[in-house]
């Protein structure tokens, strides 16, 4: 059981709520309780050209943070990059809800039902996966907890490819195509962990369920009734 | 365009230095990796560092400008791990070619600290309406969901940092 400090990002409160609920949902079950940065504000996305501006606008999140954690669980991936290269001492571990996640904890996991006979594709898409120094740990780790539960993986050389999701309010044929191109030579239900992957993907699956693997663990606890 | 004498605002913003492109061999690995050739437009990101080296001009509308979805695998390929991306949005940023989604989103910044989308969706509404977008409104239902904005206390003025000339250091 451990405490650890929690940043949502601002999709969270809004289209993502459902990424924050499963997390804060998750965390509980797995014993772990979040405390909110207080006064958190916005990480600065992808939308900043100038380096110092976007370091200095993620960076006030980690001076709120001080005396406060020193964990911090950030789910949204462009907030946990952003969040990480506000921090290059490593003054702060700056951690995905995935990274959460290990072989040990799964298998204490409460089953409640299981996924055997289901066929799912992880996606982790980019900022989870690169740059290199800001990735998580496992790179399995989506396929590891579907599988755990029976559930069978597909797609392991999509799974880092890049859904356009960042220009789907841009140029939405660009993340038509991108996501199309994914979906296209993948199968099953579509498993994602970030907000910008699930709109896409959302938008452009047809017949395909997209969820969180947030969902998805907490349908195997039993906690929801259906994905 | 960006002309030649413009391109320090370009090292300025991505913390890079000139000469920290004098390691590109130019062996268009990002050319082969990035996601913008999947969408057929034949880019190469070498070419635009190679200009920032040698310091070329750099016309408006370039496809990469345009359609780099910071994906980075052009970064995770690049024997030294160059951010283009950051570079692309730089450039970007230097040619004025934000959008008006980009720009609603950092306005909601200015005013609240955070990206309240309710307020970026109103912004936007006509690019929304004349771009197509309704027909995807049934499946976008579960996105929906209306609060109030939460105003930030404190959030360090953006332009603080522009004082510095990071650029004269270049990258940790």
């Amino acid at each position: 059981m451990m405490e650890y400090g929690y940043y949502p990002g601002c999709s969270l409160t809004g289209s993502a709520k459902r990424l924050d609920q499963g997390v804060r949902r998750l965390c509980k079950k797995l014993g772990h309780s979040l405390a909110e940065i207080p006064d958190w504000n916005c990480c600065g996305a992808l939308e900043y050209g100038d380096r110092n501006e976007l370091v200095s606008i993620s960076g006030e999140n980690l001076k709120k943070a001080q005396g406060i954690c020193r964990e911090i669980i950030v789910p949204c991936p462009a907030c946990y990059k952003n969040l990480k290269d506000a921090d290059p001492e490593r003054s702060f571990n700056i951690m995905s809800p995935l990274e959460l996640l290990n072989p040990e904890n799964l298998s204490q996991i409460e089953q409640k039902r299981d996924l055997k006979g289901q066929v799912f594709f992880p996606y982790y898409g980019c900022l989870l996966m690169r740059p290199e120094g800001n990735s998580i740990k496992n790179r399995n780790i989506m396929e590891d907890t579907i599988s755990a539960f029976g559930g069978d993986v597909n797609g392991e050389n999509m799974k880092d490819r890049c859904c356009g999701g960042n220009q789907l309010f841009l140029n939405k044929w660009a993340t038509e195509r991108l996501s199309t191109l994914i979906l296209g030579k993948t199968k099953g239900t579509v498993v994602v962990f970030c907000p910008f992957c699930h709109m896409a993907m959302k938008t452009f699956a047809t017949g395909r369920k997209v969820v969180y693997l947030t969902d998805l663990l907490l349908y195997v606890m039993g906690e929801s009734n259906s994905l | 365009m960006i002309k030649e004498k413009d391109h320090e605002i370009v090292f300025k913003y991505t913390c890079y230095r000139r000469e920290d492109f004098s390691v590109c061999v130019g062996c268009k690995i990002c050319a082969s990796v990035c996601s913008v050739n999947d969408l057929a437009l034949n880019v190469n990101p070498q070419e635009l560092l190679l200009k920032l080296f040698v310091g070329e001009k750099i016309e408006d509308d370039h496809p990469l400008v345009r359609y780099c979805t910071s994906c980075y695998r052009c970064t995770a390929a690049c024997p030294w791990q160059i951010r283009i991306p950051e570079v692309v949005r730089a450039v970007k940023e230097s040619l004025g070619m934000e959008s008006r989604f980009e720009k609603a989103f950092k306005k909601s910044l200015d005013i609240w600290g955070r990206v309240y989308e309710p307020f970026v969706v109103a912004m936007t509404a006509l690019d929304l309406l004349r771009g197509g977008y309704i027909k995807y409104m049934p499946k976008w239902m579960g996105y929906a969901g209306f609060h109030l904005p939460h105003k930030v206390k404190r959030l360090k003025p953006t332009n603080a940092s522009k004082g510095s000339n990071p650029s004269e250091e270049g990258r940790s």
